[in-house]
Order: structure tokens, then C-alpha cells, then sequence
């Protein structure tokens, strides 16, 4: 699964993130590949629990350590290998390189500094701009994501979940980075505010160039915005490819039981089928295939080992043994409309 | 803003009756009489007779403070029993040492609460916190008057380095008291700091700072800590009213000529008008600390602001 | 099959315990909690069994000039004092005066304190605000001086002294269970109690106070030493029992006199002080972690 000759923006290879505990070692992401080419979004599915946020953190060298650790071969943002930098390099990349838009826009900006100050911070840092200069352009920042930059002098509690939103954007984007990770930025948003800022991330991400992994459990934002797919299950990709390989020639399982738990709006008589059963422990995972049992189609072999990863033509993978059977395909049939 | 000033500073005038009237009331009740303080001992029982007259000690209890406030109301707090001198006066003799000592004390116990706080919580549950920990208990366990008495065997009489009491000028004599009572409210703060950091510092918005690429240090001095100062200035507050009402235990194991000996020599001495007026001021003291506390939330925190101007 | 294995785990791991024995468990695990508890019953052994091996008049009380101001031996453990009495066997009997003085003292805060705190929580209005504004008041003298005032209205014995400590432990027990009662006061059940024609004590007592147990319990452990260390202060103050009772903090008092040449005289009382309400302070730390995991820190 590699690609060569183009360039890569980010390229991960099996990370690893556990978390050592009194209860227990929680082992929150289990060997995930990525990578990724300048200027495309990656949409990164999964219920929650699933890794997406530790795997999001560990590429900023986020995990908070103890309990937290990290293995992994590489992880090379833009030419340089993060798992190697120093904790001075580190402050260099974050903010400048890599940037994070995070879930909930109530609790991620902070409370007793302006949300110029916020957005000034980061440009303080990077451009080596004095404080008033930083506050000039944040105030350019705060325009650019639709806030009048006069608000620029008001607390975070003076402004709505949305605006909010936007403020984090502001933050993350206040530097160009060549990488964004948006977890999950419109969840805790209205729907009509959700749209707003998908459009606003959109817009911004082509005004600037850059690569997107847009981490979500909603299949319909992924639709909208994202180049490639991962999904992901207990900590594992179990399926990737482009949006169209995933979504139209979807083969695991998995991916099959997500998209049969989205209501359909075209056909209101068509029932759910939610996928059963619960996510496996993260402290004991099984020995196979992690799914295998809520999977309607596991067969013993699928408990034996971690089913590895088959080439479905394209840039499309799947992790499942089923396909070891020439004529083995999922229920779910695509029908255009 | 200033509304909510002015409110504050208007409350405090049904607080200062009451307090006076209850330390009034219950003086009035201590057992041994005035009269036979003020007339001396070799006063014979016409010349008592007189003080009593003469001090309206005949009159009810209610009448005497009725008295005791019209004069509190012109701004004369009466003179003592005891000294004849003017209460007032003598309060602002002795406030001058007290003060000097609150403020040492206060800075002692601030630098050393949220150096060990803060250091307790980044490094939550290693043996460097477990350190800490151990350290603020045992502060908090130790009477205030043994550690004094411990640092004078060990500080002024075994190495000679500190005056072993009386304020005798210059910093040096009140280095013992001040870190006597500073370590002591040092221990009560290290653990609100540490709980309070401990509140933040799973918050979300670090990580937001983390992900912008400010470095570790700042994350906690400046994002975190400053939404932890509200539960550590609280107690502070209360910390430095109390010190500067009267630290009487360490005033007496330093010799040190504050107003927490004064009021305390009042009150054995029977002396009504000084008690009173030591204690009506040590409450206004505590009120308006604890109102500058509140002006000083609204600084550290927009959203108490926006409450105060509601 | 991993899923039934999983399931057994759970209810393995949730069986219902009694609430006691829930806290016992978690108590256990907390080294230093159980330091304390050790403590805490070594003392209350060596307070109440004192007289077995030691007599008031004789060993406690009684001046022998000729054994005066010697330093600790093996003789005298922890030396002499400056009428020639034995400091050890001094500071173990002060665990008799101490260790009463902090129970009760907290006993009498409790009782005046849940009684105006529940009542101010149940009612609320008038009679909320107006206690609260007069908890506050007393809250604004310090601590210290308000026992001062107390002890020299009523006279220096241990029962005042008691008294005096009690009165101004009081505010921290009306902010607990008011706070308490506070949310409860409008729950379903106790509108219900009150349908079925329940008083308005029998609901608080029945139905509200037990909710409040816990932090009231937490608070008691803390109290005791702080009251412990109030107590000891207005002894040392002169205020508190009368000479020739061993109490810690007269001791001092007395060692402060000598405190030039005799330092070991000033040095084991105030230890015993420190070891009694450090042991207190980690127990009731301890207690207040087991009670409400949550406030774990």
C-alpha cells in the first residue's frame, strides 16, 4: 500500500498509543499506517472509542505521557520525522506545521484570555511578531472566519457554540500549517451551524493549500468533504481507500454496518440495522479479528489471528479473511440516488 | 462595577452592629467588674461607687451600648479601662507591626504554596507529589506556637541568626514569625492549589495551547494557573484577614507588638471599650479584604465580571 | 466464549457490596489512611489505659526538686521539667485531656452546626438568610478570638474549653450540611414524605441528614485535629485548663520558660501534638477519598 513518487504530507507507519494504567494497559491504537498527499482530506471513521482522537494526538505528540505511550516506525510530517524532535522542535511544529481543531468548542478555548489574545498566542509564537502585530493579524484571522474583528476583544463565554468554532479555526489555521486535524469540529453543533462551518473549513482549506484529516463518526460529512477514507475499529484501519472505493465498493463489515446504521431520508420505510454488540474491551483485546464478534459473517478462522491487509484493486484495502474466498461479497449493494 | 462596590461597603454597616453588639453583650457577661478594674486596688467602695456613676455602669446593658455606638457614630471608638488612652489611637499604634508581618507572611506562604502545589499536581501520583503532599500535611499539623518555638531553639538560639523576638526594626526580626505563620498557611494552600490545578489541568483548552505550540511552561504558568487563582486567592484571602486581625499565638511566642496581643490583653483584663473596638475593626478589616478579594476574582475572571456589572 | 467471560468479569467486578463495607475496601488500599487509623487507636489505647500504669497524684502531678531539669535518659525518656516531674509520663497522660477535648469539641460543633444548617437548607428564605448572614459574621472574627472571648466569659475549665473550641468549629458544619440538605431539599421522595403527613424533623432527620453523612463524616476526622490544635493553642495561651494538668499545650506554655538551655522540654510536647493531629489529618483524608472516589486527588 505505498506511494511512491508522490508527495506525501504525512506518512505514519504502524503507530502504536497504549495506556498504562492501575486498571490495566489500554490499547488504544494498534499498529494504523497513513499517509497522505498535499492539499487532500482524509476522512478518518469510526464509532467512538474507536482511536481516531489518540491517533490524531499522537501524530502532534499530544499524549499526555504518563499514561501514555507511543511506538511507532515514523511519523513524518512534510519531510521530518515528529518521533524524533526534541520538545523544543516539537513547540516549533505544532501550531505551524501541524495544527488540531478540536471536538468541543465549549471547553477548547479558555476562559479568562481574549479570544484575540487566543489567536495572537499562536502567531506570537510562530512569526516571532510582537504582541500588538500578532493582535493586527488575528484580528485578520477573526475576519477571515466571519466574526467582525471588533468582537476580537471579548471572552470566549461571550460567544456562541458556532462562533466559537470558528474562533478554534481561527487558532488553528492562524499560522498556514501544511496539516490540519479537525476532530470532530461541527459534533457538538446545531445542524445548521454544522453546515456553516463544514463550508467555512472548505473554503479555507483551498485558500490555503492544506491537507486535511477530518476525524468523524457522520459518513454524510465525509461524503461532502473528504478525498480519501479510513476506517477505523478498535484502534485498527480495517478498511481504506478513496471515497468513491469506500463508499460505492464498500467490503468490510464494518464500514457495511456503519453505513446501515444512517437513516435513509429517501426511503422513510427502510429499517436501521444498527450493528450489534459493543466495541471490545480496549484493556483485553481478542487474539483475531476485533470485530469478529459483532460480524455477521465471522467464521471461526476469523478468531485465530489479526486478518492482514488485501488489495482490492486501486488504492482500495481491506483488513478481513473473508475475501480469501474468491466469491465472498457484503449484503450491502450501492444504488445510485 | 462600582455599584457593586458601593452595595458591598453599604452590607457592611448591619455586619459591624451586630458584631459589636454581640462581643458588647457578651463582655458584659464575662464574670469580674469594671469598675474595680478602672478604680485600682486600693480604691475604697465610695470611690468604686463613682467609677460606676461616673462610666454609667448602673445603667442597662441596651442604654450603655446605645451610648457606646452615638459615640461609635461620630468616629470615637471611647477609651479603654484599662491605659485611659483613646482606643482608636492605641489600635493605630500597634496596627503599624501587624501589618508589616500579614504582608511578609502572606508572601512567604504564597511563594511557597504554589511553587509545591503546582509542582505536586504536573507531577500527580510520583513520589514527587507524594512529597509534596506529605509536606503540606505535616504543615498542617503542626501547631502554629511549636513551630515558632522550634525555629527560635533552632534559628536564634543555636545559630544565632535571627533576634528570637520583638520587632526590632528591619527585616531581620521578622523573618522567624512571618515564616512561622507563613508555612502554616502555606500548608492549607499548597493542597488548594494542588486540587485546583489538578480541576484544570485535564481542561481541554491546555491542549488547544499545547497544539498552538506553546511550550509546557507556559501551558501551566500561565493557561493553567490563572484559571486555578480563583480557589487559591480565596484562601489567601481569608488567610491574610485572619494574620492581620490578630496572630495572636505567634505575636506572643515572638514577643511581637501587634494588635492580636492587644485584644487579647483586653479581654483579660476585663476591658470592654478596647475589645470592642479591636474587634469592630479586625471585622471591618475582614470584610473589606475579603471585598478587595472579590474586586480581584473579577480581574482574574471575565465571567465573574460580567456577573458583578449584571 | 470471550463475551461470556467478559460479562462474568463485569458482575464479578460490580457485585453489590454494602455502602460500609465499599469505603472499608477503599480505605484499605490508602497506606496513609491506615497509618492514621493505626495511630489514631494506639492513642486512644495509651489515653484510656494510662491510669493502669500510671498514677495522677504520684507520677503526673507531684514536684520532686531533686530530679529537676534533666535532660531525656533512659531513666526519664523524654527528661524532666523544672519541678523535676517525668515529661514522658506527662505527655502520655496529656492524651487524656487532648483527645476528649477534640471528640467533644467537634460533638458539640456538629450538633449546633447540622441543627442550624439543616434548618437553614429545609426552610430556606428568612430563616436561610438570616442564620447564614449571622454564620458569616462569626466566620469574619477569627477563629482564635472568638475562644479567647468565649473561654473568659465562662471561666477556664475543660468543659468551657470544650465549649469554646465547639462554638467556633460550628460554621464549617452549618456550610456542609446546609449545602447537603440543599440538594435533596427538592427531590420527589421528600415531597412524597411530606404527602404522607411526615413532620418537618422526622424528614429531615429520616430522610435528608443521611444524605449529608458523608461530608459531614469527612469534616468530623478533619475537625477533630484542627480542634485538637485550637484547644492546645488557649492552653498555651494560659486559657485553657489549670496547672498542674499535663494538657500539650500548657506544657509548652511552662517549656517555653526554659526554652534557653532546657529545649527538650518545648521539643516532645509539641510532637505529641503533631503525631495525634497529623494521624487524624491522613485518616480523614483517607475517609473523604474512600467515601467519594470522584473527589479523588
Amino acid at each position: 500500500m505505498s506511494q511512491e513518487n508522490k508527495e506525501l504530507i504525512l506518512d505514519v507507519s504502524d503507530l502504536k498509543v497504549r495506556y498504562e494504567t492501575e486498571d490495566g494497559v489500554v490499547h488504544a491504537v494498534n499498529g494504523v499506517n497513513i499517509q497522505l498527499e498535499r492539499k487532500k482530506t482524509l476522512g478518518l471513521v469510526g464509532e467512538t472509542g474507536a482511536g481516531k482522537t489518540t491517533t490524531a494526538m499522537a501524530m502532534m505528540r499530544l499524549i499526555p505521557s504518563p499514561p501514555g505511550v507511543i511506538e511507532c516506525n515514523k511519523i513524518i510530517i512534510d519531510g521530518m520525522d515528529v518521533m524524533n524532535m526534541s520538545p523544543r522542535q516539537l513547540e516549533e511544529v505544532r501550531g505551524q506545521e501541524i495544527s488540531m481543531i478540536f471536538q468541543d468548542p465549549m471547553t477548547a478555548l479558555n476562559p479568562v484570555f481574549t479570544v484575540g489574545e487566543q489567536i495572537a498566542e499562536s502567531i506570537e509564537i510562530h512569526e516571532k511578531l510582537s504582541k500588538k502585530d500578532a493582535f493586527v493579524k488575528a484580528v485578520e484571522m477573526l475576519e477571515m472566519v466571519g466574526i467582525p474583528g471588533s468582537r476580537a476583544h471579548e471572552y470566549p463565554h461571550q460567544f456562541s457554540g458556532g462562533m466559537k468554532q470558528r474562533v478554534v479555526i481561527a487558532i488553528a489555521l492562524a499560522c498556514n500549517p501544511k496539516l490540519l486535524i479537525a476532530d470532530e469540529p461541527t459534533t457538538a453543533l446545531d445542524v445548521t451551524i454544522q453546515a456553516q462551518v463544514l463550508e467555512l473549513m472548505k473554503r479555507l482549506k483551498q485558500q490555503y493549500d492544506t491537507s486535511m484529516i477530518l476525524i468523524t463518526h457522520d459518513l454524510g460529512i465525509v461524503a461532502e468533504v473528504c478525498d480519501e477514507v479510513m476506517v477505523m475499529y478498535a484502534g485498527r484501519i480495517v478498511e481504506q481507500g478513496t471515497l468513491k472505493e469506500v463508499f460505492n465498493h464498500t467490503k468490510h463489515p464494518y464500514t457495511e454496518g456503519l453505513f446501515g446504521s444512517i437513516p435513509n431520508i429517501n426511503d422513510r420505510k427502510s429499517e436501521l440495522q444498527p450493528i450489534p454488540g459493543l466495541m471490545p474491551d480496549p484493556t483485553e483485546l481478542p487474539e483475531g479479528c476485533t470485530f469478529a464478534s459483532r460480524c455477521p459473517y465471522a467464521t471461526e478462522d476469523c478468531e485465530k489471528k489479526q486478518p492482514e491487509y488485501r488489495y482490492m484493486g486501486g488504492t482500495h484495502y481491506v483488513a478481513c479473511i473473508a475475501y480469501d474466498d474468491p466469491d465472498f461479497h457484503i449484503k450491502r449493494r450501492v444504488t445510485n440516488g | 462595577m462600582h455599584r457593586y462596590i458601593i452595595k458591598r461597603l453599604l452590607m457592611l454597616i448591619p455586619v459591624l452592629i451586630c458584631v459589636s453588639f454581640v462581643i458588647y453583650f457578651i463582655m458584659d457577661l464575662a464574670p469580674g467588674d469594671p469598675a474595680l478594674i478602672i478604680a485600682g486596688d486600693q480604691a475604697t467602695d465610695e470611690m468604686i461607687e463613682k467609677v460606676r456613676e461616673d462610666y454609667g455602669f448602673n445603667d442597662p446593658l441596651i442604654i450603655r451600648y446605645a451610648n457606646y455606638m452615638k459615640g461609635l457614630l461620630k468616629g470615637d471608638m471611647g477609651s479603654s479601662y484599662v491605659s485611659k488612652k483613646d482606643v482608636w489611637e492605641t489600635y493605630c499604634q500597634r496596627f503599624p507591626a501587624t501589618a508589616k508581618l500579614s504582608v511578609a507572611a502572606i508572601i512567604v506562604s504564597l511563594v511557597l504554596s504554589l511553587i509545591l502545589g503546582v509542582y505536586s499536581a504536573v507531577n500527580q501520583n510520583t513520589w514527587k507529589d507524594n512529597v509534596s503532599v506529605v509536606l503540606a500535611l505535616l504543615g498542617l499539623s503542626m501547631p502554629q506556637f511549636w513551630l515558632g518555638l522550634l525555629l527560635i531553639i533552632a534559628f536564634a538560639l543555636n545559630l544565632g541568626w535571627f533576634p528570637s523576638g520583638g520587632d526590632l526594626g528591619g527585616w531581620r526580626s521578622l523573618v522567624l514569625p512571618a515564616i512561622t505563620i507563613g508555612t502554616n498557611n502555606a500548608a492549607l494552600m499548597t493542597r488548594t492549589t494542588r486540587s485546583s490545578m489538578l480541576d484544570v489541568i485535564r481542561q481541554d483548552y491546555l491542549c488547544t495551547a499545547r497544539a498552538k505550540g506553546v511550550s509546557e511552561k507556559k501551558v501551566i504558568m500561565h493557561h493553567a494557573l490563572r484559571n486555578a487563582l480563583i480557589p487559591i486567592i480565596t484562601i489567601a484571602g481569608v488567610q491574610f484577614a485572619y494574620i492581620l486581625g490578630g496572630a495572636v499565638l505567634v505575636e506572643t511566642v515572638f514577643a511581637w507588638p501587634g494588635v492580636g496581643r492587644l485584644t487579647v490583653d483586653s479581654i483579660n483584663m476585663r476591658d470592654i471599650p478596647m475589645v470592642t473596638g479591636c474587634v469592630v475593626i479586625t471585622t471591618m478589616i475582614v470584610c473589606v479584604v475579603q471585598l478587595l478579594v472579590d474586586i480581584l476574582y473579577a480581574y482574574v475572571d471575565p465571567r465573574i465580571k460580567a456577573q458583578y456589572t449584571k | 466464549m470471550a463475551a461470556s467471560t467478559n460479562q462474568e468479569l463485569v458482575s464479578k467486578k460490580y457485585a453489590k457490596r454494602s455502602q460500609m463495607a465499599e469505603i472499608w475496601r477503599n480505605l484499605k488500599k490508602n497506606k496513609g489512611a491506615i497509618i492514621g487509623l493505626v495511630i489514631v487507636v494506639l492513642l486512644v489505647i495509651m489515653a484510656i489505659g494510662a491510669p493502669l500504669f500510671l498514677d495522677y497524684q504520684k507520677d503526673i502531678v507531684s514536684q520532686n526538686v531533686s530530679q529537676r531539669l534533666q535532660p531525656p535518659s533512659f531513666q526519664h525518656l523524654f527528661g524532666t521539667d523544672h519541678v523535676g516531674r517525668d515529661i514522658f509520663a506527662r505527655v502520655i497522660w496529656g492524651a487524656r485531656y487532648s483527645l476528649p477535648i477534640g471528640i467533644v469539641a467537634v460533638i458539640v460543633a456538629v450538633i449546633l452546626g447540622v441543627t442550624l444548617g439543616a434548618v437553614a437548607g429545609y426552610y430556606g428564605g428568612v430563616v436561610e438568610n438570616v442564620l447564614m448572614r449571622f454564620g458569616d459574621i462569626f466566620a469574619s472574627i477569627p477563629h482564635i478570638l472568638l475562644a479567647i472571648v468565649v473561654v473568659s466569659v465562662l471561666g477556664q475549665s475543660t468543659i468551657n474549653l470544650m465549649i469554646a473550641v465547639g462554638v467556633t468549629s460550628t460554621p464549617a458544619f452549618i456550610r456542609v450540611s446546609r449545602a447537603a440538605v440543599l440538594t435533596v431539599r427538592n427531590q420527589e421522595y421528600i415531597e412524597a414524605a411530606r404527602a404522607i403527613g411526615m413532620k418537618d424533623w422526622q424528614i429531615i432527620l429520616k430522610h435528608i441528614l443521611p444524605n449529608a453523612l458523608s461530608p459531614i463524616v469527612v469534616q468530623v476526622t478533619l475537625r477533630v485535629g484542627s480542634a485538637i490544635i485550637s484547644a492546645s493553642s488557649l492552653c498555651f495561651l494560659g486559657l485553657g485548663i489549670p496547672a498542674p494538668a499535663p494538657e500539650w499545650g500548657a506544657m509548652l506554655s511552662e517549656g517555653r520558660k526554659y526554652i534557653r538551655d532546657y529545649s527538650y522540654m518545648t521539643l516532645f510536647p509539641g510532637l505529641a501534638i503533631m503525631i495525634t493531629v497529623l494521624a487524624l489529618n491522613m485518616l480523614g483524608d483517607g475517609l473523604r477519598d474512600a467515601m467519594d472516589p470522584k473527589m479523588k486527588r
